[in-house]
Protein backbone atom coordinates (compact mmCIF):
# COMPACT_ATOMS: atom_id res chain seq x y z
CA UNK A 1 0.00 0.00 0.00
CA UNK A 2 2.87 2.34 -0.37
CA UNK A 3 2.44 3.98 -3.26
CA UNK A 4 -0.72 4.52 -3.44
CA UNK A 5 0.22 7.64 -4.56
CA UNK A 6 0.46 7.06 -7.90
CA UNK A 7 -1.90 8.53 -9.88
CA UNK A 8 -5.12 7.30 -10.39
CA UNK A 9 -4.92 7.55 -14.66
CA UNK A 10 -8.67 8.20 -15.10
CA UNK A 11 -8.97 10.92 -12.16
CA UNK A 12 -8.03 14.13 -14.55
CA UNK A 13 -11.01 13.34 -16.40
CA UNK A 14 -13.33 13.66 -13.31
CA UNK A 15 -12.34 17.37 -12.35
CA UNK A 16 -13.03 19.22 -15.97
CA UNK A 17 -12.25 22.71 -14.39
CA UNK A 18 -8.42 21.43 -13.57
CA UNK A 19 -8.25 20.39 -17.52
CA UNK A 20 -8.88 23.98 -18.64
CA UNK A 21 -6.71 25.08 -21.72
CA UNK A 22 -6.24 28.35 -24.10
CA UNK A 23 -4.73 26.96 -26.52
CA UNK A 24 -6.68 26.96 -30.16
CA UNK A 25 -5.38 26.16 -33.34
CA UNK A 26 -7.22 28.78 -35.64
CA UNK A 27 -9.51 27.16 -38.43
CA UNK A 28 -8.98 23.95 -36.46
CA UNK A 29 -12.39 22.89 -35.84
CA UNK A 30 -13.96 19.03 -35.55
CA UNK A 31 -15.44 20.06 -38.94
CA UNK A 32 -11.96 21.30 -40.54
CA UNK A 33 -10.47 18.03 -38.86
CA UNK A 34 -12.99 15.00 -40.03
CA UNK A 35 -15.83 16.68 -41.95
CA UNK A 36 -16.66 14.40 -44.13
CA UNK A 37 -14.32 12.17 -43.65
CA UNK A 38 -15.36 8.29 -43.18
CA UNK A 39 -11.83 6.66 -42.33
CA UNK A 40 -11.80 5.77 -46.58
CA UNK A 41 -8.10 5.19 -46.94
CA UNK A 42 -6.87 4.34 -43.89
CA UNK A 43 -5.60 1.18 -42.50
CA UNK A 44 -5.69 0.37 -38.76
CA UNK A 45 -3.96 -2.32 -37.13
CA UNK A 46 -5.53 -3.83 -34.34
CA UNK A 47 -2.54 -5.50 -31.41
CA UNK A 48 -5.09 -7.55 -29.90
CA UNK A 49 -7.20 -11.11 -29.11
CA UNK A 50 -7.67 -11.68 -33.43
CA UNK A 51 -10.65 -9.90 -35.04
CA UNK A 52 -13.34 -12.12 -35.76
CA UNK A 53 -13.89 -10.86 -39.20
CA UNK A 54 -17.58 -12.25 -39.72
CA UNK A 55 -19.11 -10.27 -36.84
CA UNK A 56 -21.85 -8.28 -38.16
CA UNK A 57 -20.13 -5.49 -35.96
CA UNK A 58 -16.98 -5.83 -38.19
CA UNK A 59 -19.14 -5.14 -41.62
CA UNK A 60 -16.48 -6.95 -43.43
CA UNK A 61 -14.05 -4.26 -42.92
CA UNK A 62 -11.17 -6.63 -42.05
CA UNK A 63 -8.34 -7.04 -44.50
CA UNK A 64 -5.56 -8.99 -42.76
CA UNK A 65 -5.13 -11.06 -40.06
CA UNK A 66 -1.70 -12.36 -38.61
CA UNK A 67 -0.74 -13.94 -35.49
CA UNK A 68 2.82 -13.98 -33.58
CA UNK A 69 3.70 -17.80 -32.91
CA UNK A 70 6.51 -18.44 -30.59
CA UNK A 71 8.78 -21.49 -31.68
CA UNK A 72 11.60 -21.95 -29.24
CA UNK A 73 11.39 -18.39 -27.88
CA UNK A 74 11.71 -16.48 -31.09
CA UNK A 75 8.49 -14.88 -32.74
CA UNK A 76 7.22 -15.23 -35.72
CA UNK A 77 4.16 -13.52 -37.26
CA UNK A 78 2.20 -15.76 -39.83
CA UNK A 79 -1.36 -15.81 -41.28
CA UNK A 80 -4.10 -16.06 -38.74
CA UNK A 81 -7.43 -17.07 -38.93
CA UNK A 82 -10.25 -14.70 -38.32
CA UNK A 83 -11.36 -15.80 -34.68
CA UNK A 84 -11.01 -13.76 -31.29
CA UNK A 85 -10.37 -15.50 -28.50
CA UNK A 86 -11.87 -13.46 -26.23
CA UNK A 87 -13.78 -11.03 -27.58
CA UNK A 88 -11.64 -7.83 -27.34
CA UNK A 89 -10.18 -7.28 -30.30
CA UNK A 90 -13.57 -7.49 -32.07
CA UNK A 91 -14.85 -4.77 -29.26
CA UNK A 92 -12.04 -2.68 -30.15
CA UNK A 93 -12.67 -2.80 -33.80
CA UNK A 94 -16.54 -2.36 -33.37
CA UNK A 95 -15.55 0.87 -31.46
CA UNK A 96 -13.31 1.79 -34.54
CA UNK A 97 -15.48 1.40 -37.18
CA UNK A 98 -18.51 3.22 -35.20
CA UNK A 99 -16.32 6.72 -35.93
CA UNK A 100 -14.67 5.84 -38.84
CA UNK A 101 -16.72 2.92 -40.66
CA UNK A 102 -14.54 2.89 -43.52
CA UNK A 103 -11.68 2.37 -42.21
CA UNK A 104 -9.30 -0.81 -43.07
CA UNK A 105 -8.33 -3.15 -40.46
CA UNK A 106 -5.41 -5.28 -39.69
CA UNK A 107 -5.61 -8.28 -36.75
CA UNK A 108 -2.19 -8.67 -34.99
CA UNK A 109 -3.27 -11.81 -32.85
CA UNK A 110 -0.80 -11.73 -30.03
CA UNK A 111 -2.51 -13.45 -27.70
CA UNK A 112 -2.91 -17.12 -27.34
CA UNK A 113 -2.62 -20.70 -25.97
CA UNK A 114 1.07 -20.23 -25.79
CA UNK A 115 1.34 -16.58 -25.53
CA UNK A 116 -0.74 -15.87 -22.65
CA UNK A 117 0.78 -11.96 -22.79
CA UNK A 118 4.21 -12.83 -23.20
CA UNK A 119 5.92 -9.04 -24.45
CA UNK A 120 8.06 -10.64 -26.45
CA UNK A 121 5.14 -11.64 -28.75
CA UNK A 122 3.45 -8.39 -28.01
CA UNK A 123 6.26 -6.58 -29.54
CA UNK A 124 6.73 -8.80 -32.13
CA UNK A 125 3.59 -7.58 -33.44
CA UNK A 126 4.12 -4.16 -32.78
CA UNK A 127 7.36 -4.50 -35.47
CA UNK A 128 5.46 -6.23 -38.08
CA UNK A 129 2.70 -3.86 -38.03
CA UNK A 130 5.54 -0.67 -38.63
CA UNK A 131 5.95 -2.17 -42.19
CA UNK A 132 2.29 -2.89 -43.20
CA UNK A 133 1.40 0.81 -44.68
CA UNK A 134 -0.57 0.56 -41.49
CA UNK A 135 -0.99 4.17 -39.99
CA UNK A 136 -2.21 3.78 -36.70
CA UNK A 137 -2.36 1.52 -34.20
CA UNK A 138 -4.44 0.40 -31.56
CA UNK A 139 -2.84 -1.69 -28.19
CA UNK A 140 -5.60 -2.04 -25.67
CA UNK A 141 -3.02 -3.76 -23.64
CA UNK A 142 0.29 -2.98 -22.08
CA UNK A 143 3.38 -5.09 -21.00
CA UNK A 144 4.67 -4.82 -17.27
CA UNK A 145 8.01 -6.69 -17.96
CA UNK A 146 10.94 -4.00 -16.89
CA UNK A 147 13.44 -5.98 -19.94
CA UNK A 148 11.21 -4.88 -22.17
CA UNK A 149 11.06 -0.94 -21.68
CA UNK A 150 14.20 -0.22 -23.93
CA UNK A 151 12.39 -2.88 -26.52
CA UNK A 152 9.33 -0.71 -26.51
CA UNK A 153 10.66 2.58 -26.19
CA UNK A 154 12.56 2.09 -29.69
CA UNK A 155 9.53 0.85 -30.88
CA UNK A 156 7.05 3.30 -30.49
CA UNK A 157 9.83 6.07 -31.27
CA UNK A 158 10.33 4.09 -34.52
CA UNK A 159 6.68 4.17 -35.28
CA UNK A 160 6.74 8.06 -34.41
CA UNK A 161 9.25 8.71 -36.66
CA UNK A 162 7.66 6.70 -39.46
CA UNK A 163 4.28 8.38 -38.69
CA UNK A 164 2.27 5.64 -37.32
CA UNK A 165 0.00 6.76 -34.68
CA UNK A 166 0.31 4.37 -31.96
CA UNK A 167 -2.56 4.77 -29.81
CA UNK A 168 -2.29 2.62 -26.22
CA UNK A 169 -4.78 2.27 -23.20
CA UNK A 170 -3.53 3.06 -20.53
CA UNK A 171 -3.40 0.53 -17.62
CA UNK A 172 -6.03 1.06 -15.07
CA UNK A 173 -4.23 -0.64 -12.53
CA UNK A 174 -1.64 2.17 -11.21
CA UNK A 175 1.38 0.84 -11.59
CA UNK A 176 4.08 1.19 -14.17
CA UNK A 177 3.16 -0.04 -18.28
CA UNK A 178 4.96 -0.17 -21.79
CA UNK A 179 4.46 1.47 -23.98
CA UNK A 180 1.23 3.79 -22.72
CA UNK A 181 3.61 5.58 -20.75
CA UNK A 182 6.22 6.58 -23.41
CA UNK A 183 5.48 10.35 -24.45
CA UNK A 184 5.43 8.89 -28.13
CA UNK A 185 1.88 7.02 -27.81
CA UNK A 186 -1.48 8.37 -27.47
CA UNK A 187 -1.97 7.21 -24.45
CA UNK A 188 -5.77 7.23 -23.41
CA UNK A 189 -8.06 6.80 -20.29
CA UNK A 190 -11.25 6.65 -19.70
CA UNK A 191 -13.87 8.75 -18.63
CA UNK A 192 -17.76 8.38 -17.79
CA UNK A 193 -19.67 10.47 -19.81
CA UNK A 194 -21.86 8.29 -22.70
CA UNK A 195 -20.87 10.02 -25.85
CA UNK A 196 -18.21 8.66 -28.32
CA UNK A 197 -16.93 11.57 -29.67
CA UNK A 198 -16.30 13.29 -25.98
CA UNK A 199 -12.59 13.60 -25.75
CA UNK A 200 -10.16 15.69 -23.34
CA UNK A 201 -6.84 16.34 -23.73
CA UNK A 202 -4.80 16.31 -20.23
CA UNK A 203 -1.86 18.43 -19.86
CA UNK A 204 -0.67 16.64 -16.67
CA UNK A 205 0.50 13.66 -18.36
CA UNK A 206 1.60 10.42 -18.91
CA UNK A 207 -2.04 9.84 -19.78
CA UNK A 208 -2.60 12.14 -22.50
CA UNK A 209 -6.23 11.81 -23.33
CA UNK A 210 -9.78 10.73 -21.90
CA UNK A 211 -12.10 8.92 -23.88
CA UNK A 212 -15.39 7.20 -23.36
CA UNK A 213 -14.85 3.94 -21.36
CA UNK A 214 -17.54 3.32 -19.16
CA UNK A 215 -20.83 0.90 -19.79
CA UNK A 216 -19.58 1.03 -23.75
CA UNK A 217 -22.01 -1.21 -25.56
CA UNK A 218 -19.54 -3.65 -27.38
CA UNK A 219 -19.30 -6.61 -30.25
CA UNK A 220 -18.18 -9.25 -28.44
CA UNK A 221 -16.99 -12.78 -29.43
CA UNK A 222 -19.14 -15.47 -31.58
CA UNK A 223 -21.56 -12.44 -33.33
CA UNK A 224 -22.49 -11.22 -29.53
CA UNK A 225 -22.58 -7.58 -27.99
CA UNK A 226 -22.73 -6.58 -23.86
CA UNK A 227 -21.56 -3.72 -22.43
CA UNK A 228 -18.13 -3.34 -20.98
CA UNK A 229 -16.19 -0.32 -18.78
CA UNK A 230 -12.14 0.05 -19.07
CA UNK A 231 -8.90 2.08 -20.65
CA UNK A 232 -9.01 -0.49 -23.11
CA UNK A 233 -12.45 0.46 -24.80
CA UNK A 234 -11.50 4.32 -24.20
CA UNK A 235 -8.35 3.84 -26.90
CA UNK A 236 -10.10 2.76 -29.62
CA UNK A 237 -12.65 5.22 -29.77
CA UNK A 238 -9.11 7.79 -29.77
CA UNK A 239 -8.27 5.63 -32.73
CA UNK A 240 -11.48 5.91 -34.81
CA UNK A 241 -10.52 9.75 -34.61
CA UNK A 242 -7.14 9.49 -35.02
CA UNK A 243 -7.97 7.81 -38.48
CA UNK A 244 -10.65 10.17 -39.22
CA UNK A 245 -8.10 12.67 -39.32
CA UNK A 246 -5.81 11.34 -41.19
CA UNK A 247 -8.11 10.31 -43.72
CA UNK A 248 -9.21 13.82 -44.43
CA UNK A 249 -5.09 15.00 -43.98
CA UNK A 250 -3.08 12.54 -45.33
CA UNK A 251 0.76 12.85 -44.62
CA UNK A 252 0.00 14.36 -40.62
CA UNK A 253 2.65 13.31 -38.15
CA UNK A 254 1.58 11.94 -34.72
CA UNK A 255 2.95 15.32 -33.48
CA UNK A 256 0.41 17.01 -35.84
CA UNK A 257 -2.48 15.02 -35.24
CA UNK A 258 -2.08 14.95 -31.05
CA UNK A 259 -1.91 18.83 -31.50
CA UNK A 260 -5.51 18.72 -33.38
CA UNK A 261 -6.74 16.53 -31.08
CA UNK A 262 -5.60 18.66 -28.18
CA UNK A 263 -7.33 22.26 -30.09
CA UNK A 264 -10.19 19.94 -30.58
CA UNK A 265 -10.91 18.55 -27.01
CA UNK A 266 -13.88 19.32 -24.96
CA UNK A 267 -11.75 20.73 -22.15
CA UNK A 268 -13.16 23.74 -20.54
CA UNK A 269 -11.88 26.86 -22.42
CA UNK A 270 -12.10 29.19 -19.60
CA UNK A 271 -9.03 29.11 -17.09
CA UNK A 272 -8.90 30.27 -13.39
CA UNK A 273 -6.61 32.67 -12.67
CA UNK A 274 -4.95 32.18 -9.86
CA UNK A 275 -1.94 34.74 -8.84
CA UNK A 276 -0.63 35.57 -12.01
CA UNK A 277 1.52 38.55 -12.48
CA UNK A 278 0.24 41.56 -14.00
CA UNK A 279 -3.27 40.00 -13.73
CA UNK B 1 30.21 -30.21 -11.19
CA UNK B 2 33.22 -30.79 -8.97
CA UNK B 3 32.73 -31.27 -5.61
CA UNK B 4 35.44 -30.35 -2.97
CA UNK B 5 35.08 -30.12 0.84
CA UNK B 6 33.77 -26.92 1.09
CA UNK B 7 31.24 -27.13 -1.53
CA UNK B 8 29.62 -30.24 -0.01
CA UNK B 9 29.74 -28.44 3.38
CA UNK B 10 27.82 -25.91 1.92
CA UNK B 11 25.61 -27.84 0.06
CA UNK B 12 24.94 -30.33 3.14
CA UNK B 13 24.26 -26.73 4.87
CA UNK B 14 21.62 -25.39 2.04
CA UNK B 15 19.60 -28.57 2.47
CA UNK B 16 19.04 -27.90 5.87
CA UNK B 17 17.96 -24.61 4.93
CA UNK B 18 15.66 -25.93 2.46
CA UNK B 19 14.21 -28.95 4.62
CA UNK B 20 13.80 -26.92 7.84
CA UNK B 21 11.62 -24.11 4.92
CA UNK B 22 9.99 -27.23 3.78
CA UNK B 23 8.91 -28.43 6.76
CA UNK B 24 7.61 -24.49 8.26
CA UNK B 25 5.76 -24.16 4.65
CA UNK B 26 3.99 -27.64 5.47
CA UNK B 27 3.46 -26.55 9.35
CA UNK B 28 2.16 -23.47 8.61
CA UNK B 29 0.53 -24.06 5.88
CA UNK B 30 -2.51 -21.53 4.96
CA UNK B 31 -1.08 -18.17 5.82
CA UNK B 32 -1.39 -16.95 2.00
CA UNK B 33 -4.87 -18.84 1.94
CA UNK B 34 -6.42 -17.27 4.94
CA UNK B 35 -4.61 -13.47 4.15
CA UNK B 36 -6.37 -13.99 0.30
CA UNK B 37 -9.59 -14.65 2.04
CA UNK B 38 -9.87 -11.41 4.22
CA UNK B 39 -9.30 -9.53 1.00
CA UNK B 40 -12.46 -11.08 -1.31
CA UNK B 41 -14.39 -11.30 2.33
CA UNK B 42 -13.80 -7.48 2.45
CA UNK B 43 -14.30 -7.25 -1.26
CA UNK B 44 -17.32 -8.89 -1.59
CA UNK B 45 -18.86 -6.73 1.68
CA UNK B 46 -17.25 -3.29 0.60
CA UNK B 47 -18.74 -3.69 -3.08
CA UNK B 48 -22.12 -5.53 -1.49
CA UNK B 49 -21.34 -8.15 -4.09
CA UNK B 50 -23.16 -11.59 -4.30
CA UNK B 51 -19.35 -13.17 -5.13
CA UNK B 52 -16.02 -11.88 -4.81
CA UNK B 53 -13.05 -14.72 -5.44
CA UNK B 54 -9.00 -14.68 -6.60
CA UNK B 55 -7.82 -17.33 -9.16
CA UNK B 56 -3.80 -18.07 -9.30
CA UNK B 57 -1.81 -18.46 -12.43
CA UNK B 58 -0.63 -22.35 -12.18
CA UNK B 59 1.81 -24.46 -14.17
CA UNK B 60 1.87 -28.22 -15.85
CA UNK B 61 -0.40 -27.40 -17.39
CA UNK B 62 -1.09 -23.64 -17.57
CA UNK B 63 -4.29 -22.48 -15.81
CA UNK B 64 -5.92 -20.63 -13.55
CA UNK B 65 -7.46 -22.10 -10.34
CA UNK B 66 -9.89 -20.13 -8.25
CA UNK B 67 -8.21 -20.22 -4.48
CA UNK B 68 -10.66 -18.32 -2.15
CA UNK B 69 -14.09 -17.01 -2.55
CA UNK B 70 -16.41 -14.99 -0.61
CA UNK B 71 -20.27 -13.75 -1.00
CA UNK B 72 -23.62 -15.41 -1.12
CA UNK B 73 -22.62 -16.97 -4.66
CA UNK B 74 -19.24 -17.16 -4.04
CA UNK B 75 -18.77 -20.69 -3.06
CA UNK B 76 -19.16 -22.48 -5.73
CA UNK B 77 -16.00 -21.10 -7.87
CA UNK B 78 -13.47 -22.40 -5.69
CA UNK B 79 -11.52 -24.97 -7.13
CA UNK B 80 -12.88 -23.70 -10.25
CA UNK B 81 -10.01 -24.26 -13.21
CA UNK B 82 -10.21 -22.05 -16.44
CA UNK B 83 -7.19 -21.92 -19.09
CA UNK B 84 -5.91 -18.56 -19.31
CA UNK B 85 -7.25 -17.91 -23.10
CA UNK B 86 -10.84 -18.56 -21.20
CA UNK B 87 -13.26 -15.85 -20.69
CA UNK B 88 -12.70 -12.44 -18.82
CA UNK B 89 -10.77 -13.88 -16.00
CA UNK B 90 -8.02 -15.43 -19.01
CA UNK B 91 -8.17 -11.86 -20.57
CA UNK B 92 -7.16 -9.97 -17.70
CA UNK B 93 -4.25 -11.71 -16.72
CA UNK B 94 -2.88 -12.08 -19.81
CA UNK B 95 -2.90 -8.42 -20.80
CA UNK B 96 -2.99 -6.98 -17.50
CA UNK B 97 -5.94 -4.90 -18.52
CA UNK B 98 -9.00 -4.33 -15.77
CA UNK B 99 -12.00 -4.75 -16.77
CA UNK B 100 -15.84 -4.81 -15.97
CA UNK B 101 -18.52 -6.17 -18.50
CA UNK B 102 -22.41 -5.64 -17.41
CA UNK B 103 -25.13 -7.39 -19.10
CA UNK B 104 -23.05 -11.02 -18.62
CA UNK B 105 -26.11 -12.94 -18.70
CA UNK B 106 -28.13 -11.83 -21.53
CA UNK B 107 -25.46 -13.15 -23.92
CA UNK B 108 -25.68 -16.78 -23.79
CA UNK B 109 -21.89 -17.45 -25.32
CA UNK B 110 -20.34 -15.67 -22.09
CA UNK B 111 -18.10 -18.46 -20.39
CA UNK B 112 -21.36 -20.02 -19.85
CA UNK B 113 -19.28 -23.28 -19.23
CA UNK B 114 -17.13 -22.00 -16.09
CA UNK B 115 -20.41 -20.27 -14.71
CA UNK B 116 -22.32 -23.64 -14.79
CA UNK B 117 -19.54 -25.33 -13.05
CA UNK B 118 -19.58 -22.41 -10.19
CA UNK B 119 -23.65 -23.18 -10.02
CA UNK B 120 -24.21 -19.30 -10.39
CA UNK B 121 -24.16 -16.84 -13.82
CA UNK B 122 -24.08 -13.44 -13.44
CA UNK B 123 -25.12 -10.70 -14.56
CA UNK B 124 -22.22 -8.21 -14.56
CA UNK B 125 -18.40 -8.97 -13.36
CA UNK B 126 -15.02 -6.88 -12.69
CA UNK B 127 -11.61 -8.20 -12.75
CA UNK B 128 -8.41 -6.90 -12.40
CA UNK B 129 -5.00 -8.38 -12.86
CA UNK B 130 -2.76 -9.43 -9.59
CA UNK B 131 0.61 -7.25 -10.90
CA UNK B 132 3.74 -8.40 -8.90
CA UNK B 133 6.99 -7.42 -10.29
CA UNK B 134 7.49 -9.75 -13.04
CA UNK B 135 4.15 -9.35 -14.39
CA UNK B 136 0.50 -11.39 -13.62
CA UNK B 137 0.26 -13.68 -10.81
CA UNK B 138 -3.91 -14.35 -10.82
CA UNK B 139 -6.65 -12.31 -11.11
CA UNK B 140 -9.73 -10.00 -8.54
CA UNK B 141 -13.14 -10.43 -9.68
CA UNK B 142 -16.19 -9.29 -8.15
CA UNK B 143 -19.82 -10.76 -9.66
CA UNK B 144 -22.78 -8.64 -9.61
CA UNK B 145 -22.65 -5.57 -7.21
CA UNK B 146 -26.53 -5.46 -5.51
CA UNK B 147 -26.83 -1.70 -5.54
CA UNK B 148 -25.79 -0.61 -9.12
CA UNK B 149 -26.14 -2.93 -12.67
CA UNK B 150 -22.64 -2.04 -13.75
CA UNK B 151 -19.32 -0.87 -12.48
CA UNK B 152 -17.82 3.05 -11.85
CA UNK B 153 -14.22 3.49 -12.67
CA UNK B 154 -13.93 4.35 -9.12
CA UNK B 155 -15.04 0.67 -8.22
CA UNK B 156 -12.13 0.20 -11.29
CA UNK B 157 -10.07 1.96 -8.97
CA UNK B 158 -10.45 0.78 -5.70
CA UNK B 159 -10.71 -2.83 -6.82
CA UNK B 160 -7.38 -2.32 -8.21
CA UNK B 161 -6.13 -1.15 -4.46
CA UNK B 162 -7.59 -4.93 -3.26
CA UNK B 163 -5.83 -6.10 -5.79
CA UNK B 164 -2.15 -4.99 -4.57
CA UNK B 165 -3.07 -5.84 -1.66
CA UNK B 166 -3.30 -9.20 -2.72
CA UNK B 167 -0.49 -9.27 -4.49
CA UNK B 168 1.56 -7.62 -1.23
CA UNK B 169 0.07 -11.49 0.57
CA UNK B 170 1.16 -13.08 -2.41
CA UNK B 171 4.91 -11.96 -2.63
CA UNK B 172 5.17 -12.01 0.92
CA UNK B 173 4.06 -15.49 1.02
CA UNK B 174 5.66 -16.37 -2.26
CA UNK B 175 9.60 -16.63 -0.30
CA UNK B 176 8.02 -18.50 1.94
CA UNK B 177 6.56 -21.38 0.11
CA UNK B 178 8.88 -21.45 -2.69
CA UNK B 179 12.31 -22.80 -1.12
CA UNK B 180 14.03 -22.56 -4.29
CA UNK B 181 14.10 -18.85 -4.37
CA UNK B 182 14.78 -18.04 -1.41
CA UNK B 183 17.99 -20.31 -1.44
CA UNK B 184 18.61 -18.39 -4.73
CA UNK B 185 17.95 -15.04 -3.92
CA UNK B 186 20.35 -15.63 -0.14
CA UNK B 187 22.63 -17.35 -2.80
CA UNK B 188 22.75 -14.43 -4.98
CA UNK B 189 23.92 -12.00 -2.22
CA UNK B 190 26.38 -13.64 -0.78
CA UNK B 191 28.12 -14.66 -3.66
CA UNK B 192 28.02 -10.62 -4.84
CA UNK B 193 28.39 -11.62 -8.64
CA UNK B 194 31.37 -14.06 -8.09
CA UNK B 195 29.19 -16.89 -8.58
CA UNK B 196 27.11 -17.11 -12.22
CA UNK B 197 23.51 -17.55 -12.51
CA UNK B 198 23.83 -21.06 -14.13
CA UNK B 199 26.15 -21.98 -11.05
CA UNK B 200 23.45 -20.59 -8.10
CA UNK B 201 20.78 -22.63 -10.18
CA UNK B 202 22.81 -25.64 -10.12
CA UNK B 203 23.35 -25.60 -6.39
CA UNK B 204 19.79 -24.25 -5.42
CA UNK B 205 18.77 -27.47 -7.66
CA UNK B 206 21.38 -29.83 -5.92
CA UNK B 207 19.75 -28.46 -2.24
CA UNK B 208 16.17 -28.84 -2.83
CA UNK B 209 16.12 -31.65 -5.70
CA UNK B 210 13.90 -34.46 -4.06
CA UNK B 211 13.82 -32.44 -0.54
CA UNK B 212 9.64 -32.69 -0.59
CA UNK B 213 8.66 -34.69 -3.38
CA UNK B 214 8.04 -38.19 -1.66
CA UNK B 215 4.46 -38.04 0.01
CA UNK B 216 5.30 -41.52 1.36
CA UNK B 217 8.13 -40.75 3.30
CA UNK B 218 7.81 -41.23 6.62
CA UNK B 219 9.53 -38.08 7.65
CA UNK B 220 6.55 -36.00 5.70
CA UNK B 221 4.04 -37.98 6.70
CA UNK B 222 5.30 -37.13 10.43
CA UNK B 223 5.59 -33.22 9.52
CA UNK B 224 1.93 -33.53 7.77
CA UNK B 225 0.66 -35.06 11.03
CA UNK B 226 2.40 -32.56 13.59
CA UNK B 227 0.52 -29.66 10.70
CA UNK B 228 -2.56 -31.33 11.90
CA UNK B 229 -1.78 -31.27 15.85
CA UNK B 230 -1.96 -27.08 15.23
CA UNK B 231 -5.86 -27.06 15.46
CA UNK B 232 -5.70 -29.75 18.20
CA UNK B 233 -7.17 -28.32 22.18
CA UNK B 234 -4.54 -28.16 24.70
CA UNK B 235 -5.22 -31.55 26.79
CA UNK B 236 -5.09 -33.10 23.32
CA UNK B 237 -1.57 -31.45 22.86
CA UNK B 238 -0.21 -32.38 26.07
CA UNK B 239 -1.93 -36.14 25.25
CA UNK B 240 0.03 -36.22 21.74
CA UNK B 241 3.39 -34.69 23.87
CA UNK B 242 2.76 -37.77 26.12
CA UNK B 243 2.82 -40.28 23.35
CA UNK B 244 5.46 -38.83 21.43
CA UNK B 245 7.54 -39.05 24.64
CA UNK B 246 6.99 -42.63 24.75
CA UNK B 247 7.57 -43.10 21.02
CA UNK B 248 11.00 -41.15 21.57
CA UNK B 249 12.18 -43.50 24.97
CA UNK B 250 11.25 -46.75 22.76
CA UNK B 251 13.18 -45.32 19.45
CA UNK B 252 16.55 -44.75 22.15
CA UNK B 253 16.17 -48.28 23.79
CA UNK B 254 15.97 -49.64 20.10
CA UNK B 255 18.75 -47.66 18.91
CA UNK B 256 20.75 -48.82 22.65
CA UNK B 257 19.80 -52.29 21.39
CA UNK B 258 21.30 -52.27 17.68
Amino acid sequence: MSDLDLPAWTEPFTDLPGLARRMRLRGVSREWAWGGATGAGVRVGIIDSGLEADHPRLAGRVVQSVAVELVDGDPHVVPDEAVDLYGHATACGGIILGLAPEVELVSIRVLGADLRGKGTAFAAGLEWALDQGISVLNLSLSSKSEALFPVFHDLVDRAYFRGVAVVSAANNVPAASYPSLFSSVFSVAAHSEPDPWRLYYNPAPPVEFGAWGVDVPIAWKDGGSTVATGNSFAAPHVAGMVALILSKHPGLTPFEVKAVLAAIADNPRTVRRRGRKGA
Amino acid sequence: MVVDDDLTAALTALRAVGRRSSVARTVQGGVEERLLQSIVDATASLFDAEASSIALFETDPDRLVFRVAAGAQGAGAIGLQVKPTEGIVGFVFSTGQALALTDVASDPRFNLEAARRTGYVPRSIAAVPLLDDDGSVGVLQVLDKRGSPSFSLRDMELLAIFARQATTAITATKVQRDTGRLLTEVLRQVAQGSLTDAQVEVLVSAATSGLDDDAEDPFWRLVDHVALLRSVGERDLTLVADILGVVARHAQGTRRRA
